[in-house]
């Protein structure tokens, strides 16, 4: 196990780890796009970990690379101890849920809420041909879905395709936590969401985690929610971790604060004045 | 009534199908094309597992086995090799034709009085009508069917499914292994269609290789009606439309077919109308297929959904109300004392419809007049074994008395559906393979007709009374056809007693694969073809007279029709007699004798014949025992025999094709001097020849056109001006005399080895570019020079010839070629540039069309430079060659007509040498010589033609 100043929980299990991870898209053409430069990271079981960093820096991939439906070219990745370099998503969905950005990404839009939430409840678990939507799931189904407060637990038959972006993706997020996994990837998933309801799922996201103790990695396009929430903050540019605040400094920064730590760490060159330019653009 | 609860009951078997489809269509998003063929291996399936005894329910779960199986190999080669699920479908569908002939051994299995779900359901019957008790039997089985699918679909495992084809990335987060519950979806998909396919083989009584073509379009018709019809977001009604789906279709068939649609017509709209179901939406919305939307105000006034429904509505209607048309129009019940007689045949071959005719026309010599005295319903299945069915259904609506099924597909539906009332059957090899009999008196009670399998005997005495001494015999047959099969079977067997005949055999899967088959026949060394009956086999009969012909190979048929296309012998029945045979049963039938008590009757006119003007052709002599027992010759013995062509001279004007490939300036010189040659001798007269002129337009298909008009019209001579119009008639034309002019090179063109060693049909005049002649003249007009330079094409094989020459010819007067070779014109101007960097001192182009499309721009560069340049062509010394000696193409046309009259006056182009002739014409550039202060010798002055 590499050792990292962010496990500030000594003692405590690694969760993920990511070690030395390189990807290319389309290696060997004109389009080649070399997304993770040798990644190495290690998340403490129960860790809240927020992902921040520009455009095209390589979190989605990296995010992708923690839940198996992108492998890397070289390089190792292990869930709760477990080599899961090789393994397909499905392989991996036991342990670990996530939540897309694009609402209709996480759904079936032809299928009932309840047949949904029914899909996610059998996450690694056989699929039998045994009849799915008895009284008792149907009940527990109605008990979560009213948490969600989005006045969906009455219309439990009702096809996904005709509910707004904000309900969908609220239940997007339960079908992610309703089987209680190990592990929680979050990639920027309120992005495409209406303020309102955008603090909703905010909202929904810290309960379900704080619940069940998540060791939860989220992506976020905002530096206020990477302070505000979770134990510690990472930052990615070019392919690579570039920083890694843990919560003790997390606490006393302002977004502000982060803004001048670019600035510092563009005096190490990490980072040139566009980059701080966009960032600013887009985080604030 | 037979015929809506025939349809009913056809519409809940095809169901299961029809859910198959929706599974593959609407659940995993891709028409799956594999149904086409798992339905048949459905049916194969059980019909030789049931012929073997085993229990038919267990055939029936084997069957759905052997079709998952066909899916789960489609979603494999779809989901590992991520190829178009369209394209998976349509590989494993061609592959698993010839499966699931392996597993059926022939065409067609007979599964009459064969123990079967179908029948056990029967044997219950309380006593109700047969159909109505087997309709109810079906729909308490569907209802079955659709409970446990419905219920399926809502399990786990149904929701998983359900939700790997609405949402696979979502799925796949969930810990779906996507591609495996897709395989398991197609899987079960094509189990659901091989059950439908099981069940309706066994209950029409048999399984057919083709009876699952256009499964896919008919299950998707299914789908899209159902999804209009019941509109429901749950499940049970869901799949309760697809059941309705399929029985509303097989209501609207056979309402069309009640009316007197062409059953063909049906399928075309059928297509249509699953196109439109499937593209108005988006045309509608302008959804998916990026084009702006329909005015915003007819939009709001049909939104797409209503619109479909509309859509369905007039498709019913358009087919209600035609049928409804053609029913009003033909008056609706038929009279009382008329006999209503059925006649369906099987597809629009040469010999049913010669028996259909031939019955109708006895029917009517015995009396039996249409609208007076009888009805006829006359059908044609167009090869569609479930149409056949409808046919017979609705020969029961109206009350047939009885039924004439012409080819042994229908004989066998009839024989299977029919018990109660008279069926005659016509044109059927063997009776007693499907059942019909066991004897010619012992059959079943409502049975009787004419059959008689081809004498392939007699055929193989004709074959061995020609050829006394060890001979191959090739023979190719389809064996997806049953009776085909049977034939080459027994041409087997006979052939077998005989050791003096070894067989060599080919099949064929379609007529398309014929000409393939009989080439490699032909290339085995087999001495004849002999081809039994086979329909698909003799529909392509042209292509193995062309490939027999290359090498000279006899053909015997059993179809005597054919002899006139180039068999040399044909023995067969007269099918025209089975027609008429039957019309005397049907008659004995009418007037009282009870179908039982009639034996069935062979065939009785047998037919031998030879083509005397083939056996001339392929020099075969007929002995005279042989002709003795010939019925029919036909050929005459013109062609060839210049002994009798001068016997009929004067009978017959004789005509000649004068062909040239395009309008090119030297091929009208050659036409012009075959035309003067033709009528200063006085020949056209003298032989009372008409010429007629052939131009292809430089179209090479337009020539192909031509000779295939040519040897059709069997014109008596033929000449040709131009390589290509040589090629094209070489390759088309095996028998007409054929003489050919203005060609470079006919030995590399194959038609020749050398000029008295080639094709017997032809002969000509090989006029080579005056190479040599050229190269002397360089030499005698520049003593001091060394190096020629030459540009030329090597994919153009004319002038490779011409390059060939003039290396040759280079040596010989002490230059030195110096060569380039350019793929394009454009490359031209580079090479002609390099080779002045070599120091040429000369320069030529010889026949080469790449080069000559570059002649200015070359001319201008040697001019600059003061290369002289010389070329085989004198017209071109108006554009600024400095030298040229080419053919007199006039003199060329002369030639060719001198020898085209050898010909006309009795000899045998086989005996004529290819002769080589290129009358020299010479070009000289006098203002070039002056600018390059050169001295033209006199002798080659004088012979100039062309002077500037
Ligand atoms: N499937 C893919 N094929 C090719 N290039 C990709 C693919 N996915 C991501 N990329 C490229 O990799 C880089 C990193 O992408 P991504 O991880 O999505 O960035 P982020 O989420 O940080 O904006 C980008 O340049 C992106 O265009
Ligand atoms: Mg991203």
């Amino acid at each position: 196990m590499i050792s990292s100043p962010a496990l500030d929980k000594p003692g405590s299990r690694a969760m993920i780890e990511l070690e030395e991870v390189h990807k290319r898209f389309n290696a060997g053409t004109i389009n080649e796009i070399y997304a993770l430069r040798g990644v190495n990271l290690v998340i403490g079981e129960g860790q809240f970990v927020t992902v921040i960093g520009t455009n095209g820096s390589g979190k989605s991939t990296f995010l992708n690379m923690a839940a198996g439906t992108i492998l890397p070219d070289t390089g190792t990745v292990r869930i709760a101890g477990e080599d899961m370099t090789r393994k397909k998503d499905y392989e991996r969905a036991r342990s670990m849920a996530r939540v897309f950005q694009n609402p209709f990404m996480g759904t079936a839009p032809d299928m009932t809420i309840a047949e949904n939430l029914l899909l996610a409840y059998l996450r690694g678990e056989r699929r039998y041909p045994r009849f799915g939507l008895n009284a008792k799931r149907l009940e527990f189904f109605k008990e979560r879905v009213k948490e969600l407060e989005m006045q969906l637990e009455d219309r439990l038959d009702a096809l996904i395709g005709t509910l707004s972006g904000g309900q969908r993706q609220a239940l997007s997020l339960l079908m992610a936590v309703i089987k209680e996994p190990k592990v929680l990837l979050l990639d920027e998933h309120t992005a495409a969401l209406d303020p309102k309801s955008a603090a909703q799922v905010i909202k929904l996201t810290k309960t379900f985690v704080e619940r069940g103790k998540l060791t939860t990695l989220m992506v976020t396009h905002s530096m206020q929610q990477a302070l505000e929430l979770g134990d510690r903050t990472i930052m990615m540019h070019q392919g690579q971790i570039i920083d890694d605040i843990p919560k003790a400094e997390k606490e006393r920064l302002t977004v502000d604060d982060l803004l001048d730590k670019f600035a510092d760490l563009r005096k190490t060159e990490k980072l040139t004045d566009e980059i701080i330019e966009q960032l600013r653009r887009e985080y604030v | 009534m037979e015929l809506w609860v025939g349809a009913f009951n056809l519409g809940l078997l095809y169901a299961f199908m029809a859910m198959g489809v929706f599974i593959t269509f609407r659940v995993h998003d891709f028409p799956d094309i594999t149904v086409d063929s798992s339905f048949v291996t459905g049916a194969a399936v059980t019909a030789v597992l049931i012929v073997a005894g085993i229990n038919p329910l267990v055939a029936l779960g084997l069957s759905f086995l052997a079709g998952a199986c066909a899916g789960a190999i489609t979603a494999f080669i779809h989901t590992r090799f991520n190829i178009n699920g369209l394209l998976s479908g349509i590989i494993v569908m061609t592959g698993l034709y010839s499966v699931n002939l392996h597993i059926m051994g022939k065409s067609n299995i007979p599964l009459l009085d064969r123990p079967g779900i179908v029948s056990f359901a029967g044997k219950l019957n309380p006593g109700m009508a047969p159909e109505v008790w087997l309709g109810i039997v079906f729909l308490l089985v569907v209802a079955l069917f659709w409970l446990l699918v419905s219920l399926f679909f809502m399990t786990d495992f149904g929701i998983t499914m359900r939700a790997t084809g609405n949402n696979p990335t979502m799925a796949g987060s969930t810990g779906v292994n996507v591609n495996a519950v897709k395989m398991m979806g197609i899987a079960l998909a094509n189990g659901f269609v091989a059950v439908s396919g099981s069940l309706v083989a066994q209950y029409q009584g048999f399984t057919d290789i083709g009876m699952g073509i256009g499964s896919i379009v008919f299950g998707l018709a299914a789908v899209i009606i159902g999804e209009s019809i019941v509109r429901t977001r749950s499940v049970y009604g869901k799949v309760a439309g697809v059941i309705a789906g399929s029985i509303m279709f097989r209501l609207m068939v056979a309402l069309a077919l009640y009316a007197g649609l062409n059953p063909i017509d049906l399928k075309l709209i059928t297509a249509v109308f699953v196109l439109v179901i499937l593209v108005a939406p988006k045309l509608i919305t302008g959804e998916g297929i990026g084009r702006v939307p329909l005015k915003k105000r007819i939009r709001r006034l049909i939104p797409a959904r209503k619109f479909s429904i509309g859509l369905i509505a007039l498709f019913c209607v358009a087919v209600i109300g035609s049928s409804m048309y053609v029913l009003v129009s033909r008056g609706l019940t038929p009279g009382k004392k008329k006999v209503t007689i059925g006649v369906v045949q099987l597809s629009d071959t040469g010999l049913l419809n010669i028996t259909r005719d031939s019955f109708l026309d006895e029917m009517k010599r015995l009396g039996y007049e249409e609208g007076k005295t009888a009805i006829f319903y006359v059908e044609n299945a167009h090869g569609d074994m479930a149409t056949v069915n409808s046919i017979i259904d609705k020969f029961l609506v109206k009350k047939a008395d009885i039924v004439v099924p012409i080819s042994t597909g229908c004989a066998q539906a009839a024989i299977n559906k029919i018990k109660d009332r008279p069926v005659v059957f016509a044109t059927v090899a063997n009776p007693f393979i499907i059942g019909a009999g066991k004897s010619d008196t012992d059959h079943m009670a409502n049975v009787t007709g004419v059959y008689g399998a081809a004498p392939v005997d007699t055929l193989m005495e004709l074959v061995t009374g020609i050829f006394p001494g060890p001979i191959k015999i090739g023979c190719m047959w389809d064996p997806s056809q049953q009776n085909a099969v049977y034939n080459a079977d027994r041409l087997r067997s006979v052939i077998s007693k005989n050791r003096n005949v070894a067989f060599v055999g080919a099949t064929v899967t379609g007529s398309s694969e014929v000409y393939q088959a009989a080439v490699s026949l032909v290339g085995k060394g087999i001495d004849a073809i002999v081809l039994p009956p086979d329909n698909i086999v003799f529909s392509a009969f042209e292509s193995i007279v062309k490939a027999a012909a290359a090498r000279r190979i006899p053909i015997f048929i059993s179809d005597v029709e054919r002899l006139q296309d180039g068999a040399l012998g044909a023995c067969g029945y007269d099918y025209a007699s089975s027609g008429m045979q039957a019309a005397k049963i049907v008659d004995r039938i009418i007037k009282g004798e009870k179908p039982a008590a009639i034996p069935f009757e062979q065939y009785k006119k047998l037919t031998i014949g030879i083509n005397s003007k083939v056996a001339k052709d392929l020099g075969i002599e007929i002995p005279r025992e042989v002709l003795a027992r010939t019925t029919v010759t036909v050929g005459d013995d013109r062609i060839g025999l210049p002994g009798s062509a001068a016997k009929k001279t004067d009978s017959r004007p004789r005509r000649l094709a004068l062909f040239v490939f395009s309008d090119s300036y030297v091929l009208k010189l050659v036409a012009d001097g075959v035309m003067d040659e033709l009528k200063k001798s006085g020949t056209l007269v003298r032989y009372n020849i008409r010429v007629d002129l052939k131009n292809a337009q430089n179209d090479y298909a337009t020539a192909q056109a031509i000779i295939q008009d040519i040897v059709r019209q069997k014109y008596d001579y033929l000449i040709t001006a131009s390589t290509l119009a040589l090629q094209v008639a070489a390759n088309g034309n095996k028998q007409i005399p054929h003489i050919f002019g203005a060609v470079t090179d006919p030995y590399r063109m194959g038609v020749a080895r050398s000029p008295a060693d080639h094709i017997p049909n032809l002969t000509g005049v090989a006029t080579f570019q005056p190479v040599e002649s050229t190269i002397k003249a360089m030499r005698a007009i520049f003593p001091g020079a060394r190096r020629i330079g030459i540009v030329w094409n090597p994919a153009e094989a004319n002038s490779e010839a011409c390059t060939e020459k003039a290396r040759a010819a280079a040596t010989q007067n002490g230059f030195q070629l110096v060569e380039r070779t350019v793929n394009s014109t454009d490359e031209v101007r580079d090479a002609v540039a390099a080779l002045l960097a070599k120091d040429i001192d000369l320069f030529f182009t010889s026949g080469d069309n790449t080069v000559i499309l570059a002649f200015a721009t070359i001319a201008a560069l040697l001019k600059e430079r003061k290369v002289p340049y010389f070329t085989n062509d004198p017209t071109d010394i108006q554009r600024g060659a400095f030298f040229s000696i080419g053919a007199d193409y006039i003199e060329v046309g002369v030639e060719t007509a001198r020898m085209a009259e050898k010909v006309i006056a009795g000899e045998s182009p086989k005996d004529i040498p290819i002769k080589d002739y290129a009358p020299e014409k010479i070009g000289v550039n006098q203002d070039l010589a002056r600018l390059y202060g050169v001295k033209i010798p006199e002798h080659l002055l004088k012979k100039a033609a062309v002077k500037k």
